[in-house]
């Protein structure tokens, strides 16, 4: 595949430490831990007045930005360069504010459908 | 909190994962870029003392890992079924990141390199007693000796049920037959344990 190039590893990146951007805090405030393919999206609510936009830093727009279409988590932490514990703790800070909310929270570990498995397999063979 | 305004009339994205895991330098980035964008994911590593004055922590008192890449690919189906593929490291001192990763993993991938074949024990033996569907792509480096699937079976004292297959990574189609295997296998293995007790743990 010949677009791989752009898909190298960054460079060391920005000189801020990856929690400054928390304000130095490791756990989530609501203390739950997202999975990295929890499914996250930003709600009506992430514009209006009750949301607190003043406590919110660029990140944390980015990531509202990110979650106007329902997204993961890695791919939240991918596409904003962040570490996936940084981005768990600005996720809580968004989801109790009612900026973003979680629609699916993790998979669980129940033994995946056949039908799940089908559709899985003749999408593999598709490609 | 059920403002649910902004996700009306969209099935729900369903994202489910397979882990390719093996040890260093085996292939698992090339891997997935073979049948995915390859994205980095920014993760952490627990911090071991050797990086005690290396790594600032002043202001940081709660943390104890330091920044790791892994890599990560998204291959995406119809009625937005998407596939994630998590490249893990094989080295023991990732083992902490395996529990989260492993979680509702649908099956992983061990690739193996038949030089280095005891670089893939710890895959292996952590996919078996998690009781996570796995099978064994071999990555045919160039120059390096052919074995049987049967003998690679044997060394690494595999259950016959398990899928031994030979693969090149840098080949979409061989990388594409290695995880229709692998969801062959997970449905095989759905039939056969009809009676599943959960395993333990979280």
């Amino acid at each position: 595949m010949a677009s791989q190039e752009g898909w190298k590893r960054r460079e060391p990146g920005p000189v801020v430490r990856p929690y400054a951007v928390t304000g130095g805090r490791t756990e989530p405030a609501d203390g739950e831990v997202l999975d990295l393919i929890a499914v996250v999206v930003t709600t009506s609510r992430s514009a209006g007045a009750g949301s607190e936009p003043a406590r919110r830093t660029p990140e944390h727009r980015k990531i509202i930005n990110l979650a106007h279409q329902p997204t993961t988590v890695a791919d939240i932490a991918s596409g904003t360069g962040l570490p996936v514990g940084v981005v768990r703790v600005l996720l809580a800070d968004l989801i109790m504010l009612g900026a973003v909310k979680v629609v699916r929270q993790r998979p669980t570990r129940e033994m995946p459908s056949d039908d799940l498995l089908r559709e899985i397999l003749n999408g593999l063979r598709a490609l | 909190m059920d403002s649910a305004r902004s996700s009306a009339g969209r099935p729900g994205l369903t994202p489910h994962k397979l882990l390719i895991a093996g040890g260093f330098a085996v292939g698992k980035t090339t891997m997935v870029a073979a049948i995915s964008e390859v994205r980095p994911l920014l993760t952490e590593e627990k911090l071991t003392t050797a990086s005690v004055g290396h790594d600032d922590l002043q202001g940081v008192p709660g943390k104890t890992t330091t920044t790791v890449a892994l890599d990560y690919g998204r291959i995406t189906f119809a009625n937005e079924l998407v596939l994630y593929l998590f490249g893990v490291p094989g080295q023991e001192r990732f083992w902490f990141m395996w529990d989260e990763l492993a979680y509702g993993a649908l099956g992983a991938v061990v690739l193996a390199d038949v030089r280095r074949l005891d670089d893939s024990f710890p895959s292996v033996n952590y996919f078996e007693t998690r009781g996570l569907p796995f099978v064994i792509a071999l990555n045919c480096f160039d120059g390096a000796p052919r074995y049987e699937p049967d003998e690679v079976r044997d060394a690494l004292d595999l259950d016959s049920a398990v899928p031994v297959v030979l693969c090149d990574a840098r080949e979409r189609g061989s990388v594409k037959q290695v995880l229709i295997t692998l969801i062959e296998h997970v449905s095989a293995q759905r039939a056969r344990a009809a009676v599943v007790t959960a395993p333990a743990g979280r």
